[in-house]
């Protein structure tokens, strides 16, 4: 049985999204991505798609403050939303205190994983300010790592704890 | 000529590529913008095994956005096949897309070019591909036998590659033993599957007869032959770009893509073309690690020493007809481990089955044979009465037979076995463990400890590939670099090898700042590899650690051009003899009146611009490229001993777990490894490594398996099904490191990028195998899963 495609173009719908800071307008196909529409449209390219079914955490956006997963979101449905990628990290100082302890304990390799797992480390520091190290693994197991072992990952996050409050 | 400085050789500098990183300003291939571009979907094969009679893209080329098509006839038509590298003289035809049949499922098929990739694969669902499946050969002892279905009739058998070595007299050596043992092991499918997924940027600019390809392949010199015989251009006619690299891990390697890219850029008129992998078409057709099955047998003496080997060894290549017979060839490097074993037979099997090709994969080959010996050794001190450790230490090649020859003609460089493994004990408090077991199994808890000492060979011979192949295809070891001074005084590197993580920027400007006497900060390494403008060689890529063995050798080869030409230069100026000379602070000085100087953009002013300051007959520039070749590489000789690979680090890893005998769940509680990969470089990079590499091999021993059914379907194409560790189930590695510098490499460095991920598996294995020793579990096949422990627990009980 083939699948019935219709031949008339896809939906689109207007939306407006804050990312970083900036309000973006634009006409979306109703199923684009979030993580192709904050990549291709917004140009965030650091925004990364590691799996497309939402288990490696690569794609970890904030939505309002919270993270959620890009890639398993369609773009329609942050319309209205603010939306920070790891580009909105940091700011005129240059890097955030969290990227920096990145950069000190050498918490990446490759750096795929790297923009999902500050993320992830951004909602769990808000939520929990001073975790401890099972703490800490358990709000990053759902960013996959396939070069660090999360070892320096996991130093640079409580390293970077006490200046994030506040 | 005098020794450079060592003010950033050895220092844990912080990576400098990892600001880039943490900012999400990484360029990867997907992030590449170009103009017009347009994107490819692929469709792939449903069917394990099949014979292609109608592949039909009129209603998918009616679709909106798209612009054409290929199927594998017009791949037969546009391009010339894939050549193999296999030892049998058949011709197959293998092009870009499958042709004529499909030999595993995911194989591609047929491509669409698009405007998008969403569109592409709108396409794709309109493709009509008429199929007339067969039966499928998935198990490789089954594809071995005379009735299997045949991947290629032409070929007559699936055995693609079977050989025996012998190694000296194995026959006599088991016909003095006091006891003789015999093992099967196995080991799965996993692979190493590196977050960012391979993807490739082609424009064919059929006008000026250019191909220009970006792609984050890690083996470009490698691929450049390949494209080039398939499209029939010239090396000149290409350009190969290596942007930033998501991890590789011997993954990221698929010629097949670079060219349907190249294809369809040439008929779209030479737009730029972009594909990249999904997750789901990584994890079935990119690279599979072969699966396999090991029978050793080993010949004690009465005091333990094991006298002789023999290993059958079969490795399930998948559909790879392309370059099999790795990770058999990557196994003579450790074939008898750490240990003074004089003789050994090894029989190889080189087997395609219908299922995704093999191909380099962390360890390659390695972590099978490394699980297998000390499994094996394990197995033997049960059978023998004795302390694993102290069997272990029996059999140890001693750091006073260093540097050793192995009887395959490996060469161990250096190493402390015994040394690494006294280390490991009190790093995992061994001695109180043994009494925490005794008490804990008397509450009936199940706590284990498991050791594996495991030889790392790194930088291959390429010369190896002539004992499988038959042919000279190419030899050697080697990388390229440039190391160049600006007309300003900084400080430019290009190296072949960008790597995927390892640091290469940083550890690159370590080496070059200390041989030019500057600050770090004035050398800048390039992220990128560009085939018009690096210096490359077939050898040039991201490979077998090659880092400390060839590209070391490259950097400092180029840096060394430059310093003899600024030293010249500088004595010519200062009117000082060069012994007179230091390079120092950013310019060279006489050393005992440290005024008397010329700054680096001095000296590059007279050599770019004012010329006619120059002595008379120097060339102008200050530019040094080196081609790095190891000495130590040889060809195989007349009884087929080779070193395929040249350094050999080492570490002893040791695990305790504790199984839930209720759940089947195997908690790691302690984790230790003793490292020696020779001088470090930079130990932020050199223990990163070993954590990750551990990490892989945590995952290969109890969550990673890519789960083929009877059929050849591959039932482990997500995430959820394919597992892989998180930061829940990886501990922090306790590490503590030997260093025996290796004599052969300019500094001593040796491969650390494989490492861990070789004697994880077996130590984890021994782990569970020893927690379980009173109920008398053993485990045959890998991984580790709950269900597999529960299972065999459950058999005990019942036993009992």
């Amino acid at each position: 049985m083939e699948t019935q495609l219709t031949d008339a173009p896809a939906d689109t719908r207007a939306i407006s999204v804050t990312v970083n800071g900036t309000r973006r307008e634009g006409e979306v196909d109703v199923r684009k991505t979030l993580a192709d529409f904050l990549r291709e449209d917004a140009g965030f390219t650091g925004v990364h798609v590691g799996c497309e079914h939402g288990v490696c955490g690569a794609c970890s956006v904030l939505m309002d403050g919270e993270v959620i997963r890009s890639c398993i979101l369609f773009a329609a449905q942050a319309d209205g939303h603010e939306i920070v990628t790891v580009e909105g990290l940091g700011g005129e100082e240059g890097l955030s205190p969290l990227q920096q302890a990145f950069v000190d304990h050498h918490a990446l390799q490759c750096g795929f994983c790297t923009p999902g797992m500050l993320l992830a480390a951004v909602d769990l520091l808000k939520r929990c300010p001073d975790p401890t190290e099972t703490q800490v693994r358990e709000a990053l197991s759902g960013n996959l790592c396939m070069c660090t072992g999360y070892a320096g990952i996991i130093r640079a996050v409580r390293a970077a704890a006490p200046h994030m409050k506040g | 000529m005098e020794a450079s400085s060592t003010q950033w050789k050895g220092r844990a500098v912080p990576l400098r590529e990892d600001v880039r990183f943490s900012t999400g300003r990484g360029t990867y291939i997907d992030d590449m913008k170009f103009s017009d571009t347009l994107h490819v979907a692929l469709l792939r094969s449903v069917h394990a095994h099949a014979r292609i009679l109608k592949v039909d893209l009129s209603e998918a080329l009616k679709m909106p956005g798209v612009v054409c098509g290929l199927t594998g006839e017009d791949a037969g038509r546009m391009s010339e096949p894939l050549r193999s590298l296999i030892p049998i003289p058949v011709q197959l035809d293998a092009y870009c897309l499958a042709y004529g049949k499909v030999t595993h499922v995911g194989e591609p098929v047929a491509a669409i070019l698009a405007e998008s990739r969403y569109l592409a694969e709108d396409a794709l669902e309109k493709i009509r591909v008429e199929y007339e499946p067969l039966p499928a050969a998935v198990d490789p002892e089954a594809a071995m036998e005379p009735d299997a279905p045949l991947l290629f009739e032409s070929m007559g058998t699936n055995v693609m590659w079977r050989d025996r070595f012998d190694y000296g007299d194995t026959d006599a050596a088991f016909a003095r033993a006091a006891r003789v043992f015999k093992k099967r092991f196995y080991i799965q499918r996993y692979s190493s599957t590196a977050l960012e997924t391979f993807g490739c940027t082609a424009v064919y600019d059929d006008h000026r007869e250019q191909l220009t390809v970006w792609s984050n392949d890690q083996r470009p010199g490698q691929a450049m032959p390949i494209v080039a015989h398939s499209l029939g251009l010239t090396h000149a006619q290409i350009r190969f770009v290596t942007p930033d690299v998501g991890g590789g891990f011997g993954n990221k390697r698929k010629a097949h893509y670079l060219i349907i890219a190249a294809l369809l850029s040439k008929l779209s008129g030479g737009r730029p073309v972009h594909y990249l992998e999904d997750r789901r078409e990584n994890l079935m057709a990119l690279i599979h690690a072969c699966n396999g099955v090991m029978d050793l047998e080993a010949a004690l003496d009465e005091e333990g020493r094991i006298l002789g080997m023999k290993v059958h060894d079969i490795a399930d290549e998948g559909a790879n007809v392309l370059n099999p017979t790795v990770h058999s060839i990557l196994k003579l490097g450790n074939l008898t481990n750490c240990y003074r074993i004089p003789v050994v037979r090894y029989e190889v099997n080189s087997v395609m089955t219908n299922k995704c090709p093999s191909g380099a994969n962390r360890g390659i080959g390695k972590p099978f044979m490394c699980l297998a010996m000390e499994r094996m050794m394990d197995y033997l001190a049960r059978q023998l009465g004795m302390d694993p450790i102290e069997l272990r230490r029996r059999n140890l090649v001693p750091p006073d037979a260093m540097p050793y020859t192995g009887p395959s003609g490996a060469l161990i460089d250096s190493g402390d076995f015994n040394g690494t493994l006294d280390k490991l004990l009190p790093l995992i408090d061994y001695q109180d463990f043994l009494r925490e077991q005794r008490e804990a199994r008397a509450q009936g808890r199940y706590l284990g400890i498991g050791i594996a000492i495991g030889l790392e060979p790194s930088t291959s011979n390429q010369s190896a590939y002539i004992l499988s192949s038959g042919r000279r295809n190419a030899s050697g070891s080697a990388e390229a670099a440039m190391v160049r001074v600006e007309h300003d005084g900084s400080i430019l590197v290009l190296l072949g090898d960008v790597g995927s993580g390892q640091g290469h920027e940083t550890a690159a400007a370590q080496i070059v700042a200390d041989e030019l006497g500057v600050a770090m900060d004035g050398v800048r390494v390039s992220p990128f590899f560009d085939s018009a403008v690096t210096p490359w060689l077939y050898a040039t890529g991201n490979y077998s650690n090659k880092f400390a063995g060839t590209d070391v050798g490259a950097i400092l080869g180029a840096a060394r051009k430059v310093r003899d030409k600024l030293l010249e230069l500088a004595a010519y100026l200062l009117q000082e003899p060069v012994e007179n000379l230091e390079l120092a602070e950013g310019g060279v000085r006489a050393r005992d009146r440290h005024e008397h100087r010329k700054a680096l953009a001095e000296l590059a002013f007279v050599a770019y611009r004012d010329l006619l300051s120059l002595p008379r007959g120097m060339e102008p520039g200050l530019e040094g490229r080196f081609y790095h070749s190891s000495d130590l590489a040889n060809v195989p000789d007349e009884n087929r001993r080779v070193r395929n690979q040249l350094f050999a680090s080492n570490a002893a890893h040791g695990v305790i777990v504790e199984v839930d005998p209720d759940t089947g769940g195997v908690a790691i509680l302690k984790y230790g490894v003793v490292h020696d990969c020779g001088t470090v470089l930079n130990p932020s990079i050199v223990e990163g490594l070993v954590q990750g590499a551990t990490a892989h091999g945590i995952g290969a021993a109890l969550y990673e398996e890519f789960d083929y059914d009877a059929e050849g379907n591959l039932k482990s194409t997500t995430f959820v099904d394919y597992l892989k560790p998180t930061a829940v189930e990886i501990p922090d590695v306790r590490m503590d490191h030997l260093v025996t510098p290796s004599p052969y490499t300019p500094l001593g460095m040796k491969g650390v990028g494989e490492g861990g991920a070789i004697p994880a598996p077996a130590a984890i294995c021994n782990a569970v195998e020893n927690a379980l020793e009173p109920l008398g579990c053993t485990f045959d096949h890998l991984p580790l899963t709950p269900e597999r422990v529960w299972a065999e627990i459950e058999k005990a009980r019942a036993s009992k």
